[in-house]
């Protein structure tokens, strides 16, 4: 790294335009007041269709209804925590950012080894490091061909997607395997404070992850790697391997939804691959709480309990589960679209 | 040896025709014509795994037409064949409390736990083609019948020998358990008729694609004409796939056999020339019908089964211009063609 373009990116990331550059610095604060509708109109929206379900909806407001959405939530969310934590890591630009297209396919193959460990009688130790070595390979996967290679993110996991899903088929014979262990017993049917286990794991996996990701330096450095990577390189971050690691934890996180998955469903299925809109959703949805338009912890389970919400009060109001889809994927388009217009030129490039 | 053997098939031929034609008189038999049933006032959840295929999308529209000509309110749920989606919809629909639930197809593996936790709640739980301890009655077609009828129409059109495909990929969803393994009972008896291993698997979606594809593919493995004499399948949507494969392939004597009566397969046993030889057709919209018929009768006090069979027909070449039609008629009153 050179003197000079440590200056020029210094300059970039600057706090703005020199006296007299009068233009820029009206943009600028057009795009801010546009970045602050964009997130209050978005979050306004949110409320509006929570006050709706809680007002028309029956038994909405319950808290066993709550606790049930979290518990349905978990899987999801475990997901959208490693998705987002790749779009961190690499970027929020929708095109040429970070993105994880394998996680549910990831996820699919994880849960097929552990539930084909777990028949085959091994004790649940060694099928859960079967379930997560598997995760972190495929995450590995993704790492090399983003990283090492420089295929665009987009790309690259689209492929490892249909890796993941062809290794699951090849695995599963796409077939319902069944599994049972004391560990998935646990999970399916402990509870405690009258919270049951799942609903524990999402709560104490999200705990985790927001300390890590808002209050370790390694976070800090991850938003730094992902937000502006030359001037984080010139700060003396390595960059390749910041977001290696964004790929790896996503597929550890895809490994442990994969094991949370098996236990909900007492087997491992076919089909996984249809989480990924939810996953991404969540993800998207999720920048819409944060200043700077970017995935948060906080804001991503917050839009991974209101997608739960969204299924659940329609359900309650008797609506069509047929919208829950288009909605999901109406919500997607929205945000993209008014992130990418919040963030101006740049973020459509 | 071989004289007995032709008397054997003669026999069968004519068992599985006379089947058929006992059958097809008891098209269409509705329960509710005698008694005034009533769901008035009642929530009734509805559950199916996914609609994408006749036979589920007929089944679920049939419960629910006769849950509001019963004057009750559904709550209708499509899981799209997602699992996950399914038990999330039932771990709510438990909350919502509903009068009774019917649940619709899925896999049992799955589904046990949940159900038995619907009963815990001390929901009355009914199941159409989903055979569990935990539901007070399951609606279905006589799968054992169906089973055996297919298996044995099969046997008699081979001649009692030669090699079969069998798609097996859903022994886990248990009408195809109970189809498949009769099947191979009846196979006992004929030692001569071989299933080729390994085993096909069929699959959901692209399921006509993947069928096509895998008969092609052991169509090429076993050039030589009449090596492969039958394809089985425990539904009737792979059956299209090997159907068109036969065809393609120029292999007509290799016959396709499946279980459910989508308008499409019919059409193609009535048609002289098709590959295709039978199918059993069941009546998945009076089958919806009859579960809800049965939930009435047991909210009104009165005593359920714990399974009722609705009549199947076995639709084969020779009856298929007399069985088929009301099959077709009916689905055309649906709008599926």
């Amino acid at each position: 790294m050179t003197a000079t373009t440590m200056k020029s990116t210094v300059k970039a990331a600057g706090a703005g335009a020199a006296p007299g550059e009068k233009q820029p610095r009206v943009q600028n604060t057009g795009k801010r007041i546009g970045t602050v509708a964009v997130r209050l109109g978005a979050i306004a929206t949110f409320t509006l269709i929570l006050v709706y379900f809680a007002l028309f909806a029956p038994g909405f407001l319950s808290s066993f209804n709550f606790i049930n959405v979290v518990e349905q939530s978990a899987i999801l969310g475990v997901l959208a925590f490693g998705m987002a934590a790749v779009i961190i890591g690499g970027g929020s630009n929708v095109t040429e950012g970070g993105i994880d297209l394998s996680i549910a396919a990831n996820m699919g193959l994880c849960a097929a080894v552990f539930a084909t460990m777990l028949q085959a009688g091994y004790p649940d130790t060694v099928a859960v490091l079967a379930g997560i070595a598997c995760g972190v390979a495929v995450g590995a996967l993704n790492a090399v061909a983003v990283v090492g290679l420089g295929i665009l993110p987009l790309l690259a996991t689209l492929a490892v997607m249909n890796i993941a899903a062809g290794a699951e088929l090849t695995l599963t014979q796409n077939t319902v395997v069944g599994a049972t262990s004391p560990l998935l017993a646990f999970l399916v049917s402990g509870s405690f404070l009258g919270i049951s286990t799942l609903a524990w794991c999402l709560i104490l996996f999200s705990l985790v992850i927001l300390v890590f990701i808002h209050k370790t330096a390694f976070g800090l450095r991850l938003y730094a790697v992902g937000g502006h990577p030359e001037a984080a390189r010139a700060a003396g971050i390595s960059v390749p391997l910041h977001v290696s690691f964004t790929y790896l934890f996503s597929g550890l996180c895809a490994a442990i939804a994969g094991i949370l998955a098996v236990s909900r469903l007492s087997a491992s299925t076919p089909g996984s691959g249809e989480m990924l809109l939810s996953v991404l959703a969540a993800a998207l949805l999720g920048t819409v709480f944060s200043r700077r338009l970017v995935p948060t912890i906080g804001g991503t389970l917050l839009s991974v309990l209101f997608i739960g919400f969204l299924a659940n009060g329609f359900q309650l109001l008797n609506v069509s589960s047929y919208w829950v889809n288009g909605v999901q994927g109406a919500l997607i388009l929205l945000v993209v679209a008014v992130t990418s217009f919040a963030r101006g030129p740049e973020a459509s490039r | 040896m071989s004289n007995e053997q032709s008397r054997s098939h003669s026999i069968l031929k004519a068992a599985a025709i006379a089947l058929a034609a006992a059958c097809s008189f008891q098209f269409v038999i509705s329960a509710a014509q005698a008694e005034e049933l009533s769901l008035k006032g009642k929530r009734i959840g509805v559950s199916i795994v996914g609609t994408d295929h006749y036979w589920d999308l007929m089944a679920f529209r049939g419960i629910q037409d006769e849950i509001k000509a019963l004057g009750g309110e559904a709550i209708a749920l499509d899981a799209g064949r997602k699992d996950q989606q399914q038990i999330a919809q039932l771990q709510t629909l438990i909350a919502q409390k509903p009068d009774a639930i019917v649940e619709v197809l899925g896999n049992l593996e799955v589904l046990n736990p949940w159900l038995a936790k619907i009963r815990e709640a001390e929901i009355p739980l009914f199941t159409v083609d989903t055979a569990t301890p935990h539901a007070i009655n399951n609606t279905t077609s006589n799968n054992y019948n169906i089973g055996a009828e297919i298996a044995l129409q099969m046997v008699a059109d081979m001649g009692g020998k030669g090699n079969v495909l069998v798609f097996n990929g859903f022994y886990s969803v248990p009408v195809c358990k109970i189809r498949y393994d009769q099947m191979k009972y009846v196979l006992t008896s004929f030692p001569d008729v071989k299933i080729v291993e390994p085993e096909l698997r069929d699959v959901i979606p692209n399921t006509v694609q993947a069928a096509y594809s895998n008969v092609t593919d052991m169509l090429t493995k076993s050039p030589e004409k009449g090596s492969l004499n039958a394809v089985w399948a425990c539904w009737d949507v792979p059956q299209i796939g090997a159907t068109q494969a036969a065809e393609a392939a120029g292999r007509p004597e290799l016959k396709t056999y499946g279980i459910d009566g989508s308008p499409e397969v019919i059409k193609m046993v009535m048609d002289e020339n098709s590959p295709a030889a039978a199918v059993a057709a069941q009546q998945p919209y009076e089958i919806g019908k009859t579960s809800v018929q049965n939930v009435a009768k047991f909210l009104a006090g009165q005593k359920v089964p714990p399974f009722t069979f609705v009549p199947a027909v076995l639709i084969n070449k020779e009856n298929a211009a007399v069985t088929g039609k009301p099959f077709l008629e009916a689905a055309e009153k649906a709008g599926v063609k």
